[in-house]
């Protein structure tokens, strides 16, 4: 998927169309990566309200000559989503999120996006290996660093990118075929 | 590095990830822009991340994305209309309560004032008290003098004035024989000069014995321009003599104003 510049610079002028279509191509995913760190749908959608008001009110910190719009993206839901978690409201609501990985969220929801999807999502959980699972859900889920997912995982840092880029080609021919 | 050995590194996942430190991700821009692959390479990867985030996500509410075009429609709209109407309710209350302290202000003046006039007035009253009650002392006494000189029991004489000393002047007493008082009106005698005093004499004429009775002074004085005599002898003729102050044991006939004999 080419990453939709005009649609980008649109928005950054202000264009409420664009910051719609944009929304549309990237809402889900980043819904997806704030409810795997908070894990309760009503907090997870007001933070993806939080987090497409911090877009379109610090677009012009974007530039599509650094970076991948939709990294940017994640940066803020992760950040946004972190933030939550530390926030005495949330500690006091709900502990021990760092063990829930998006696997087990696949696993045990039954209300998922894209139900035909699901289906064949859970052949690929179950054929991505354990190892897989840990190092995508640090890395791209939880925003880690390399050296993080080193210390967290015991391996050492030269192996996390190596995993993490098997890992991620198995899960694009399972998802892309 | 060759473009299939960046892509065999890794480091296109980390970069998608945005797990790659700032100067590897800065290299895998550059290559970007020089070669089609990667950034063919980074698409595949970022869309099956993208893929797999969506699959974890639950139904995504038409609200959220409501909630969200309202609330920049919000902010812009409020930074519009911020400086124009925000700051109303501010000025408006500035006013009032600049209105309202001017107006504690003016009344606090009022009131001074109108204790400042409310002193005055009351002083004023006072005084005028005493005059009314000076006046109507002083009424007091010029009738109990009227009603005294009035009675049968006074005689009134006129003292004619002495042609050599006071033509014009004249005196007029009322004389009480039984109680020996007398009353004596000085208003026909000109004001004693500085250091002067008027002195009244009972006189008999035969032999001519002057007797003095008193001086014309506030002390005898009765009422306006009256004065009051007790203890007067018998007399056979009045006299009233300018004399040094003090009075004199004898009367100074040269300075004799007014003589009036009493006939009987």
């Amino acid at each position: 998927m080419e990453q939709p510049n005009d649609l980008i610079i649109a928005m950054q002028n202000g264009d409420e169309k664009a910051f719609s279509r944009l929304y549309t191509m990237y809402g889900e995913a980043i819904y997806g990566i704030i409810y795997s760190i908070v894990l309760d749908e009503n907090t997870a959608e007001e933070l993806v309200q939080d987090v497409f008001i911090k877009v379109w009110n610090n677009a012009s910190s974007y530039s599509v000559k650094k970076g991948r719009f939709f990294t940017w993206l994640l940066n803020i839901a992760r950040n946004t989503a972190i933030d939550e978690t530390r926030s005495k409201a949330f500690k006091n609501t709900r502990k021990n999120l760092s063990t829930t990985n998006f696997v087990d969220i696949l696993s045990s929801s039954d209300s998922l996006n894209r139900a035909t999807n699901a289906i064949g999502l859970k052949k690929f959980v179950d054929a991505l290996k354990p190892a897989c699972i840990k190092i995508i859900d640090l890395l791209y889920f939880k925003g880690f660093t390399q050296a993080e997912a080193s210390k967290t995982l015991e391996i050492p840092i030269g192996t996390i990118k190596t995993r993490n880029r098997t890992c991620i080609n198995e899960l694009r021919v399972m998802v892309l075929g | 590095m060759t473009p299939e050995e960046i892509i065999a590194s890794g480091n296109l996942e980390l970069y998608v990830c945005g797990a790659l430190p700032p100067e590897e991700a800065t290299e895998v821009e550059e290559a970007i822009a020089l070669h089609p692959e990667i950034k063919r390479e980074i698409e595949l990867i970022e869309e099956s991340l993208l893929h797999l985030a969506e699959t974890v996500a639950p139904p995504l509410e038409a609200m959220t994305w409501t909630y969200i075009l309202n609330s920049i429609r919000n902010v812009k709209d409020m930074g519009d209309s911020k400086v124009r109407s925000l700051n109303w309710p501010a000025i408006t209350g500035w006013a009032a309560a600049i209105l309202f302290m001017g107006g504690i202000m003016w009344m606090l003046k009022q009131t001074n004032d109108l204790n400042n006039s409310l002193q005055v007035t009351t002083t004023e009253n006072t005084v005028l008290k005493e005059e009314k009650s000076t006046v109507e002392n002083q009424l007091a006494e010029n009738n109990k003098t009227l009603e005294i000189l009035r009675s049968k029991d006074y005689q009134a004489y006129t003292l004619p004035g002495n042609q050599a000393v006071a033509p014009e002047a004249f005196a007029k007493v009322y004389f009480n024989k039984k109680e020996n008082v007398a009353y004596i009106d000085v208003k026909g005698l000109p004001a004693p000069p500085r250091g002067k005093v008027y002195q009244v004499w009972s006189l008999k004429m035969e032999p001519l014995t002057p007797t003095s009775v008193g001086l014309i002074d506030s002390q005898s004085e009765a009422g306006e321009g009256i004065y009051k005599f007790i203890n007067f002898p018998a007399p056979e003729a009045f006299g009233i003599t300018l004399e040094p102050e003090g009075g004199s044991e004898t009367p100074t006939l040269s300075q004799l104003y007014t003589l009036g004999m009493i006939t009987i």
